[in-house]
């Protein structure tokens, strides 16, 4: 039982950093219908930069993520204006998958590099340091991750629902054909976008390189899981991904305690399967039929 | 006269803002019918909701007396309900021939056969001619026309027999030598016995050949009646020109 | 002058079944088996992602259930003639196939987004249990497979033959898949599925059964390449790298063509195995790979045969039209609308 409840607490306080990133990577479906497989790959960029200006400049994680947030906002709007936009309309549903999934094996090419195959990981002095509450211990780091984790997707959620921009946004996911009607440049909302994906990814990096060992293959993994939340929560809903990435991360480590680490790693794709089988537009998706 | 199809206090909602609020009508069977509206008065959505694309919020639809509310629009097909696009969709990498033959339907076991064989050119045959595509069935579609594509949407759909078609702006940026055409096959596979329910914008060519006419208006009919008698109504006026 | 393809196949089954008969190296061989592998597996996977659209970003996933399928048939096996492992290939097949239906089955129903997620999750699974299933698979110690006791000059000839044969059975399967109406299903899906559903094709059928085939073949190529290496380890039979290879391959070839994935399977395996020497950092085929991948896609999507063709057709048709113009004085318009002048913009 107390293991169980442990377990429910580590799942908890992780599942805020997924719920970030999945929130990204949910948006950036939501506006343009793109599956960015490179979500993954870019919170392990961020993870590597946040190492190397720890380890260069001992600049703390938490404090780096003003920095990578900004490159990656930059990288996210690169890469949508310079690979996705030259996209024909026909092929771009297509194509944008294998688009991005080109440019996640990129940027893991370019990071095996520059850093080479080892793993790494972030080890910051209180690293280890714990705190313990009616006997469940309370990782620091896990609950700062938890904390950061929070603030950043108020921040999301404070652009979505009171900016300009992200009211453009919130307009095009739900009806592209009337956002444009009404003025929505959509050119900018699906770059914009994809920058604010990018440093949703940006923001739980330098966090994932506090908590895990990764090194440049990471992504695999990390994609595998963020998609199978993202398909939870349903394609193209933020607080779907954010709901989505509690649940999972939290069976997760239920598995992990209660019957073993490894398979814990099944979860997530138990969980995809689960959903396909059951529920396919997932918690919060909308059931697409293919009107025009 | 019965009727063919029945909508029933269909809701649908986007974001807030209702494309279609309790929308009830009926179509004859027999009729060529209208569907008219300003813009952004739900004509499409309403579509959509009836032909299975999108799921309504609210309601029931009824064909033929049975309940299809949310029904695959391939099931719909199968029975009997099609329908055109407004941007013409064909399928642009199969050729004029091909496109036909996919919408004329084949079963299991046919899948094993020849692409294209002689039964299907048969079968195609008398709609090409009519269509007079017979010359251009070997070209891609997307070789054709926009207007030669919307009279391919056309044809490929008459090929499954339907009792009820369902054209979604037929003459839009279409030029005038086709729309009669267009307006010629409709009153002739009318007369053949199908129903047709048409949005359009082209008055001139509604009062020609619909009857009756339903206007559409935020969501829901406000009139419905003889061609000329909508033209001067008061409400149909003020819909028009109040937004 | 076009062959007919039924000719074409014919003098490329004659030039593989000669090719090693003029006395070449054991490096060569060793390339020429590698090419055929690819340009069966770019094949196989063609069926799926390019006449159906559904680019499957876990193929490596099927090649490596071939490898430990074979791997484990033949665990501490004596081999007598060394061909029992070949003979086995279709039970490999379709233990690929079973386990590649029920996948189809859940991950096709909706959109290929959702498939392609499934198939990437899946590719990594796969890898994860070949890692931890220590008494099935050897763990990271990896399997072992018997020696055959070929010929030491001709070590590589059986496997070239063999493979040979799986790729004139793929590329005759899809052949009679592009004359036949399951092309025709699979084509209508690409162009615009939801119209198709909308039409009465039986989409999930046919992409179900499109796929099963697809992954069997591959399993079976994984199973030659675990014997051809006798030894197999989980990070290279369950590899992202394959996926990437075979999609690559396919589209510089041309998606949805018969010799396309051919094609290009030969110019880059080529390069690849040649390049090997040079350059060897796995880092480098990544960014090369990826790098290659988005060149192709953004300067030449359609692949180097379609657009081959499609310069062929233009210059035929402005050719007639030519030959078509209307003699001087006469100024009626043409009834049919100039077809060269419509075909900018076809879709591909």
């Amino acid at each position: 039982m107390h293991a169980l409840i442990q377990g429910v607490i580590l799942g908890i306080l992780t599942g805020g950093v997924y719920a970030l990133m999945a929130s990204g990577q949910t948006l950036i479906f939501g506006i343009m219908k793109v599956v960015n497989l490179a979500q993954g790959a870019m919170v392990i960029m961020a993870a590597f930069l946040a190492y190397q200006l720890f380890t260069r400049f001992g600049l703390d994680p938490f404090l780096a993520i003003p920095i990578t947030t900004v490159l990656m906002f930059g990288l996210g709007v690169g890469v949508e204006l310079l690979f996705l936009r030259p996209l024909r309309r026909e092929d771009k549903s297509e194509l944008s998958l294998l688009v991005t999934f080109a440019v996640a094996l990129l940027i893991e090419g370019a990071l095996s590099l520059t850093w080479g195959t080892t793993y790494r990981s972030i080890n910051a002095s209180y690293g280890n340091s714990s705190w313990t509450l009616w006997g469940y211990q309370i990782t620091v780091v896990r609950l700062w991750a938890f904390v950061l984790s929070l603030v950043a997707l108020g921040l999301l959620f404070w652009i979505l629902n009171r900016t300009r921009f992200g009211r453009a946004v919130r307009a095009t996911v739900q009806n592209p054909e009337s956002a444009r009607l009404l003025g929505v440049e959509a050119q900018w909302v699906s770059a914009l976008g994809f920058g604010l994906g990018a440093a949703t990814a940006a923001a739980a990096g330098s966090v994932y390189g506090l908590l895990y060992p990764f090194y440049p293959g990471s992504h695999y993994d990390l994609i595998s899981r963020l998609l199978s939340i993202v398909v939870l929560g349903g394609l193209g809903s933020v607080g779907g991904a954010v709901i989505a990435g509690v649940i999972v991360s939290t069976s997760s480590a239920i598995v992990a305690a209660t019957i073993s680490p490894a398979w814990s790693e099944m979860t997530f794709f138990v969980v995809l399967i689960l959903v396909l089988l059951i529920r396919p537009q997932g918690l919060f998706g909308n059931v697409d039929r293919g009107a025009i | 006269m019965t009727d063919l199809l029945s909508i029933h206090d269909v809701t649908k909602i986007f974001g807030g803002v209702h494309a279609v609020d309790g929308a009830s009508l009926n179509v004859e069977e027999g009729t060529i019918t209208a569907l008219i509206g300003p813009n952004g008065s739900g004509k499409t959505t309403l579509f959509n909701i009836i032909t299975g694309y999108l799921k309504a919020d609210a309601g029931r639809v009824e064909f033929d007396g049975r309940d299809i509310t949310g029904s695959h629009p391939g099931k719909l097909y199968r029975q009997g309900l099609s329908r055109t696009f407004q941007q013409a969709r064909v399928f642009p990498q199969l050729t004029v021939l091909e496109n036909l033959v996919v919408a004329g339907g084949y079963g299991w076991r046919q899948l094993f056969t020849s692409r294209v064989g002689r039964r299907d050119r048969d079968r195609a045959a008398d709609l090409l001619e009519e269509f007079r595509l017979t010359d251009i069935s070997d070209l891609l579609a997307s070789e054709l026309s926009y207007g030669q594509r919307k009279l391919l949407e056309f044809a490929a759909v008459l090929m499954s027999s339907p009792r009820l078609v369902l054209l979604d702006e037929p003459t839009a940026g279409v030029n005038p030598v086709l729309i009669e055409t267009m307006e010629r096959h409709i009153r002739e596979r009318n007369a053949a016995g199908i129903t047709f329910l048409i949005v359009e914008h082209d008055m001139t060519f509604v009062m020609r050949l619909c009857d009756p006419v339903i206007v559409l208006d935020a969501g829901r009919p406000i009139f419905a009646g003889e061609p000329s008698v909508v033209q001067n109504n008061a409400l149909v006026l003020d819909a028009y020109l109040g937004s | 002058m076009r062959l007919p393809s039924v000719l074409r196949g014919g003098v490329f089954v004659v030039l593989l079944v000669t090719l090693p008969m003029l006395g070449l190296q054991h490096w060569f061989l060793n390339l020429l088996v590698f090419v055929l592998m690819y340009a069966t597996m770019s094949s196989a996977w063609n069926l799926v992602g390019g006449f159906a659209g559904y680019p499957s970003l876990g193929h490596a996933g099927f090649f490596g259930i071939g490898a430990y399928t074979i791997a484990l048939i033949f665990k501490d096996h004596v081999l007598t003639t060394g061909y029992e492992p070949f003979l086995l290939l279709p039970v490999v097949g379709l233990v690929g196939a079973l386990i590649g239906w029920p996948i189809a089955l859940i991950s096709m129903r909706t959109r290929a987004d959702v498939f392609a997620i499934v198939t990437i999750t899946f590719l990594f699974v796969a890898q994860t249990l070949a890692f931890n299933l220590h008494d099935l698979t050897g763990g990271s110690q990896g399997a072992a497979l018997p020696v055959p006791r070929f010929p030491a000059d001709s070590f590589e000839l059986p496997f070239y033959y063999v493979l040979a044969a799986l790729l004139i059975f793929t590329m005759a399967l899809t052949f009679a898949t592009m004359r036949s109406k399951l092309g025709l299903s699979l084509v209508s899906i690409r162009a615009d599925e939801d119209k198709a559903r909308g039409v009465g094709v039986r989409t999930i059928g046919v992409k179900v059964l499109a796929f099963s085939v697809s992954v069997g073949i591959t399993a079976m190529v994984g199973a030659v390449w675990a014997y051809y290496q006798s030894f197999i380890y989980p990070q290279f039979a369950f590899d992202p790298l394959v996926t990437i290879a075979i999609v690559l391959m396919t589209f510089l070839g041309g998606r949805g063509t018969l010799w396309g994935p051919v094609v290009g399977a030969v110019i880059l395996e080529s390069g690849q195995q040649l390049l090997t020497y040079q350059l060897g950092a796995v880092q480098l085929y990544l960014i090369v790979y990826a790098l290659l991948f988005l060149v192709i896609i953004l300067l030449l999507p359609r692949g180097i045969l379609p657009t081959i063709e499609d310069r062929l057709r233009l210059r035929r048709r402005r050719r007639r039209t030519d030959a078509a113009a209307a003699p001087p004085g006469d100024h009626t318009p043409s009834g049919q609308p100039d077809a060269a002048s419509m075909l900018g913009g076809g879709a591909s």
